[in-house]
């Protein structure tokens, strides 16, 4: 084969596909019917032209460049998936599919549910056993004072919170940390379960050990007051997307008789509508806890805080148990 | 590196080479370049229309979504390719060869985080530089890969024309090429040839004396009188005028 003559001969075509696909790629894949019978054809001809320069020649020039070129054809021509509309995939994946893939995925969020609780009734008893193990198990920087000094502290001062504008900036500082944390925690979960495990068990263990801390001190409603209304769904957020990691993680780590990159692609769609849906309730936890979590008792009564905790906490229990649960049998 | 190796229904097989962690890691330090850019840009815009701590607010909210919302929108709207992959020709696939879907793109920047630890993709350059397919953790979970796609056609035909006086060009010496070298050797000879001139003058003359050594050997040549240089140059010339 006389390569330069099969070159001169065929790179009008290689061109034609290269500026086809070129303009297809920069009008966001619009093209015509006309342009498209035209591109197959042209790719089926670049295809065989691949074909014979690789039975013939070893030049890696032209074998790379027809290489990258048929891919290219290759990936526009044969992709699976072709538009999704934005916005109404957008509310099928709140009304039903995130609830849905919660019931689905049950054994895994409790799981890493139950890590969390096992980690809450350590610490507790930790601290029921003898008050000064607090001291051991809650990092020095949440740890500054007591209890009791801190409430009294908190309650004289002046608000904290005393505008939107603060309560704004807490909030946007606060969930863009915890969608963070929990995208670590899936990560963690997805390369390795344990890691996850121990995220959940050690937050689960800090939270324990606070809480019974403010209890034994005798000020529980303030710590139910001030965590409760946005750990109502920061928590079980948390847990959701860690149990996203532990659906992926058993995909990846035991994939059984499939192959590693099979089985990921099988709980592909479960695991990214549990990232989505962490996501989306840490950003609305993370509004509460910049704003309504912060204010003393004198602008909202314990007992309406711990109310809007239980509320939020229920409707989310409810959303995510009952919602398009006909449609499902 | 190894190449992905794909088979089209036409029965062709497509072969795509694995971008380099080096390259891959420039990429990702324009983008992050871009995005701190446009971030600070609304910074400087909000803080002249807002309160100091609104603005601030928008700003954390606006870097978020543009640290995690540009690769997604990017790899899924734009063919794989963030701004800063466009400029070192560079493309999210899936590892089927197929455009990687929003799916994957959300897997597969959610495990960021961990590639990102401890500074600036440490766990995942680590990871990269040590797989021979050059993926990162988020590549393997979602099943994606990163190719070089550049090459323009630039092919070297006038190896061929730049040695006139060519002893090695005989029917004697062509027969016994199409018998003794491979594809592979020819693929090796011409690298030798085109990377020659970027080697210190020593180690070139070592190198092609060996290879010239080599071939000379296998092919019974006994052109003792030219250099081993002109001997691969010569050789290769005639490997790639004419094949078969």
């Amino acid at each position: 084969m006389n390569i330069e003559a099969f070159i001169a001969e065929r790179r009008p075509v290689w061109q034609h596909l290269d500026h086809m696909l070129k303009a297809a790629e920069a009008a966001g894949d619009q093209v015509s019917r006309k342009e498209l019978h035209e591109l197959v054809e042209l790719y089926r001809r670049t295809c065989s032209d691949l074909n014979r320069v690789q039975s013939n020649t070893a030049n890696p020039e032209i074998l790379g460049y027809l290489n990258q070129l048929t891919g290219r054809a290759y990936r526009f021509v044969y992709r699976a998936a072709h538009e999704t509309p934005v916005w109404a995939t957008f509310v099928h994946l709140i009304s039903t599919e995130i609830p849905a893939t919660f019931r689905r995925e049950r054994l895994a969020v409790a799981s890493a549910a139950s890590a969390m609780l096992l980690g809450v009734i350590f610490g507790a008893v930790a601290v029921l056993i003898n008050p000064s193990n607090g001291r051991r198990l809650v990092p020095p920087m949440f740890f500054t004072e007591r209890p009791k000094d801190r409430v009294e502290r908190i309650e004289k001062e002046e608000e904290r919170i005393d505008n939107v504008e603060k309560a704004l900036f807490f909030s946007a500082s606060l969930y863009t940390h915890n969608i963070k944390v929990s995208l670590l925690a899936f990560s963690l979960g997805a390369l390795t379960i344990i890691g996850t495990i121990l995220l959940l068990f050690y937050n689960g263990m800090i939270l324990g050990a606070i809480a019974t801390m403010y209890i034994l001190d005798d000020v529980p409603l303030f710590f139910f007051a001030w965590v409760g209304p946005h750990g109502a769904l920061e928590l079980p957020a948390i847990i959701f997307g860690a149990a996203a990691g532990l659906v992926a993680g058993r995909a990846f780590l035991m994939p059984g008789n499939l192959s590693r990159a099979a089985s990921m692609r099988r709980v592909l769609p479960s695991v990214w509508r549990m990232i989505i849906g962490t996501a989306l309730t840490l950003v609305c936890a993370g509004i509460i806890e910049g704003s309504f979590s912060q204010f003393s008792y004198h602008v909202f009564p314990y007992g309406l805080k711990i109310a809007v905790a239980v509320l939020l906490f229920t409707g989310l229990m409810a959303y995510l148990f009952l919602r398009g649960l006909s449609e499902e049998t | 590196m190894r190449e992905l190796t794909i088979t089209t229904p036409e029965h062709v097989n497509i072969r795509l080479e694995p971008a380099g962690s080096g390259s891959r890691f420039l990429a990702i330090l324009i983008d992050a370049f871009i995005t701190t850019a446009i971030a600070s840009v609304i910074y400087t815009a909000a803080v002249n229309i807002f309160p100091r701590l609104v603005a601030a607010a928008i700003f954390v909210t606006a870097s978020f979504l543009l640290t995690w919302g540009w690769h997604v929108y990017f790899e899924v709207k734009r063919h794989g390719r963030t701004p800063g992959k466009r400029a070192l020709s560079l493309r999210v696939i899936d590892a089927r060869g197929l455009p990687v879907t929003l799916y994957q793109s959300i897997v597969r920047n959610a495990t960021r985080m961990v590639d990102f630890l401890p500074v600036f993709y440490g766990v995942g350059g680590l990871v990269s530089m040590l797989r021979r397919d050059r993926r990162r953790l988020g590549d393997v979970l979602a099943d994606t890969l990163v190719i070089r796609e550049s090459q323009p056609l630039t092919y070297r035909g006038e190896l061929g024309a730049e040695r006139h006086y060519n002893t090695l060009r005989t029917p004697r010496v062509l027969r016994l090429i199409r018998h003794k070298i491979s594809l592979e050797e020819r693929e090796f000879l011409l690298a030798v040839c085109v990377r020659a001139p970027k080697m210190s003058p020593a180690a070139r003359y070592d190198l092609m004396e060996e290879v010239a050594a080599k071939y000379r050997e296998k092919l019974d040549i006994e052109a003792e009188s030219i250099s081993g240089e002109n001997f691969v140059r010569d050789l290769t010339a005639v490997v790639f005028s004419r094949m078969r």
